[in-house]
């Protein structure tokens, strides 16, 4: 089994763990839509993609589950960076990426209380870095995902 | 952030004058001799061979493998091209290129590169008479070296059709009735005899014949297919008859029951480029062309009355909007400002009667006047931008004609060789100019020292609300504002989409700070930031409903990073100078449209709707408590004004742009809304980030619906 499978089948018994607790944490759901990096008439059909992220906050452990599809090539890395919305800033964390233009994102994190606050803030976001877009490819900020609801 | 009531004097005396900034030397006279090929150093055809790659590799994605246009970017090649840059040289149009092209940055082009890719272009435009190779400093003429256009100087072809195409007379389908002053300044229901049908720009109609109960029954009453090429059309419709402006300043008269055409005009020139509204008054169908002409037409027959020039368009001057009336003189704007001429851009009276000028108020100050002290230590020549693409809106009390300017230029300070610290009066305001003398009777200028290319252009919306006299206008930051329209005193603001570009906006002054990165921002330093230069809003002007209080705005959500990039002070020079790319607002789930309706009093969002296509109309709104929007993805809606909920739609041939228009014929109530292409950036923005969004690249008509007999 690769160390994606693996991180899936732990990811998973992470969660029905957390789910048969017998006093739950309190939960905040939020969700990213990843699309593509800022682009122009040249680059727009080399920048593609699009994908969704939902990222589960108890205290301050946030479990990252996501998927995209119809990148221009194979996905390299994901990571969640710092920065309000529309400012690029920081890598916070590394996030486990299927190595294919269409897959899936994994990562179970532990948060620095600054890191919660910025979750609360919209002051982090998801980015997949491809082969052909090693700066990034695809992008989404994250909001509760009540907030799409509106 | 400034108010000031100023009292002007009179801006008249623009020179004309050429200047000795164009010089051109004549290749022509070279002696012929033969060549002899050496291999050191390039060819002009070595350079536009290799040009030729990399046009295709770095320009052709918008401006097509061939020059011709594609819907991101104009075309290159033939009389558009000459129009514009014929009478330009090389060093020009190279300087122009390097300093605003590609649009995403520069990347790996060198110096040499650019040069290869003007000679390209300078080839496919038909440049067959030059022995030497380009370089950055080549001053010839451009269509001196064109041995076409010198042989059609000496033997001219059938011009493109000219004046009345089609004869006709309105009076052979109803009686004429001239649109005075009162008809003007209080339209009858059945009307909509001016750009946004009244002077204080509603987009209403009283109309409620259609309204929430019975909308959903509306039905295509007739189609007319309208000229191609890129348009955003406002209709105007008076006694009954609809005029249409067409690409290529072509006007029609057309029978509003049925879509007969009566008469049709070609003004010209008959190129593809955008024009929004025209004019009526009296007798007269009043137009600015694209080449910054205006012409009046008899209402009845489309026969041309008079002509003037609002500005010399060898100097890249240019029209996009029409003109407005006010109490019988046609006031209208200008475009094209950008470059680095003795001449800058003005608003202008002219008489309805006669087309004779009566004052010119120009919207950048001068060194030692007032306002000349906020351009730094700029000379007067390199003060650019303040455009008046869109047209104002008039106050019969005040007698006041309010207008929206552009930016400054080049688009980010550090280019324009200034700070943010520097104002750059009277760009990016709103000014109010008596329109009996052209004096400045105040301003307010919402973003001083504009720096991401968003400028506060668009239509000035005027309400009386009790006792207040208020003006509205809502910019490309997504900002709408409220002003006292007598003193011009800050009275409000509502952010009606996400934008970050502000740290703070004074609630008392409504004076804004701009974030600290883009302050500071330096040459090929990259600033990302909310709203793209799409503009939360644009062109497309937003609608008062009276009977709500509710100002709804057509709204655009996307962002851009942007990089400015070095402009040099040399006369003929200029430009916009800033690199950019776009992408997906952030929270708004890649919902680019929005509509967004906001109480005036509270300055509260009421309701919005969202969706993933962009809007390309303006919004109107009706007694019949409806609200219409068109979009990219074709889709025409009648939505309930009070809720926002969609109570009818449609799907039309292509794009849906342009102003939508109510009209009433024996009683009988129509709406009217067109197809169009073209539209600049709310359309180029849009097609690179919802590039699913497709729709058929011809197709501008004007569709007309009703409810069935």
């Amino acid at each position: 089994m690769n160390k994606f499978g693996q991180c899936s089948i732990a990811l998973i018994a992470t969660i029905l763990g957390v789910l048969s607790a017998p006093a739950l944490a309190q939960t905040e759901v939020y969700r990213a839509r990843l699309s593509p990096m800022p682009t122009t008439p040249q680059t727009v059909n080399e920048i593609t993609g699009e994908g969704e992220v939902i990222l589960t906050l108890e205290g301050n452990t946030l479990t990252v589950e996501g998927s995209f599809s119809g990148m221009s090539s194979a996905a390299i890395a994901a990571h969640l960076h710092n920065g309000p919305p529309a400012q690029p800033g920081p890598v916070a964390h590394a996030l486990e990426v299927q190595e294919a233009a269409s897959g899936d994102i994994f990562a179970m994190l532990e948060l620095t209380d600054e890191q919660v606050q910025a979750l609360r803030d919209n002051a982090l976001y998801v980015q997949v870095h491809s082969e052909n877009n090693g700066p990034g490819e695809l992008r989404g900020w994250i909001y509760l995902r009540s907030h799409f609801d509106s | 952030m400034t108010i000031s009531k100023l009292k002007l004097s009179k801006q008249i005396g623009i020179s004309l004058l050429l200047g000795g900034a164009l010089a051109a030397c004549d290749s022509g006279s070279a002696p012929a001799e033969s060549t002899v090929a050496v291999a050191a150093g390039p060819s002009f055809d070595s350079q536009a061979s290799s040009g030729s790659d990399l046009f295709a590799t770095n320009c052709a994605a918008c401006h097509g493998a061939n020059l011709e246009g594609t819907r991101l970017g104009p075309l290159l090649t033939g009389g558009a091209f000459l129009q514009r840059w014929g009478t330009q040289t090389p060093a020009l149009l190279l300087g122009n290129i390097q300093a605003n092209m590609p649009p995403g940055g520069s990347g790996n082009l060198s110096d040499d590169d650019y040069v290869a890719i003007v000679a390209h272009i300078l080839n496919e435009n038909g440049v067959d008479s030059v022995t030497e190779p380009l370089t950055a400093s080549t001053d010839f003429t451009i269509a001196d070296n064109v041995s076409a256009v010198v042989a059609r100087r000496e033997r001219p072809e059938p011009p493109a059709p000219q004046g009345l195409t089609v004869a006709g007379n309105t009076e052979d389908f109803v009686e004429f009735v001239p649109l005075t002053t009162e008809r003007l300044e209080n339209p009858d229901p059945a009307d909509w005899p001016s750009h946004r049908r009244n002077p204080h720009g509603h987009s209403y109609s009283p109309l409620d014949q259609i309204n929430t109960d019975n909308v959903r029954g509306m039905t295509l009453e007739w189609v007319w297919n309208m000229h191609e090429g890129d348009s955003e059309p406002a209709p105007l419709v008076y006694n009954g008859i609809v005029y249409l402006i067409n690409p290529g300043n072509v006007i029609q008269a057309l029978d509003g029951r049925t879509g007969e055409l009566i008469w049709e005009h070609w003004t010209g020139p008959a190129n593809g480029q955008d024009m929004r509204n025209i004019a009526m008054y009296d007798d007269k169908i009043i137009q600015a062309t694209t080449d910054a002409r205006l012409v009046a037409l008899d209402a009845r027959t489309g026969e041309q009355v008079w002509e003037t020039e609002i500005a010399d368009s060898s100097l890249g001057f240019s029209n996009s909007s029409g003109p407005i009336i006010a109490d019988g003189k046609v006031i209208t704007g200008l475009a094209g400002c950008a470059r680095y001429i003795p001449e800058d851009c003005y608003i202008s009276a002219h008489d309805a009667t006669t087309g004779e000028l009566e004052w010119r108020f120009n919207t950048i100050a001068q060194a030692g006047e007032p306002g000349g002290d906020t351009w730094g230590d700029l000379d007067n020549v390199f003060r650019a931008g303040g455009e008046t693409w869109i047209t104002g809106t008039y106050d019969p009390e005040t007698r006041l004609t309010y207008w929206g300017t552009a930016q400054q230029k080049p688009w980010v300070p550090v280019s324009r060789h200034l700070t943010i610290n520097d104002a750059g009066l009277f760009t990016n305001s709103t000014v109010a100019v008596d329109i009996d003398t052209g004096s400045l009777d105040w301003y307010f200028q919402h973003v001083p020292a504009e720096a991401l290319d968003l400028d506060e252009v668009f239509e000035r919306v005027l309400v009386n609300r009790g006792d207040e006299r208020l003006v509205f206008s809502l910019g490309k930051y997504g900002i709408l504002w409220k002003n006292d329209r007598v003193s011009g005193e800050f009275r409000g603001f509502a952010e009606t989409v996400f934008q970050n570009s502000f740290t703070h906006i004074d609630p008392e002054t409504g004076a804004v700070t701009y974030r600290e990165d883009i302050q500071n921002a330096q040459l090929d330093q990259w600033t990302s930031s909310c709203p793209s230069s799409a503009g939360g809003k644009d062109w497309h002007s937003m609608t008062y409903h009276p009977p709500t209080g509710l100002m709804i705005a057509p709204l655009s959500q996307t962002c851009l990073e942007n990089a400015a990039r070095e402009v040099d002070l040399v006369q003929g020079g200029g430009g916009l100078a800033a690199s950019r790319k776009f992408f997906e607002m952030p929270g708004t789930d890649g919902k680019l449209g929005k509509l967004g309706a906001y109480n005036i009093d509270t300055m509260e969002e009421a309701w919005s709707f969202e969706q993933r296509a962009s809007y390309h109309t303006g919004t109107i709104s009706t007694g019949g408590n409806l609200l219409f929007a068109g979009d990219l993805d074709r889709y025409f809606r009648a939505h309930d004004v009070e809720t926002g909920e969609v109570l009818w739609e449609t799907r039309l041939g292509t794009s849906v742009q342009g102003h939508p228009v109510a009209f009433a014929i024996d009683g009988k109530q129509y709406i009217a809304v067109t197809a169009a292409l073209g539209g600049t950036s709310p359309r180029t923005v849009p097609s690179v980030i919802a590039t699913e969004i497709t729709y058929p690249d011809h197709g501008n008509a004007i569709y007309v619906f009703s409810l069935p007999d």
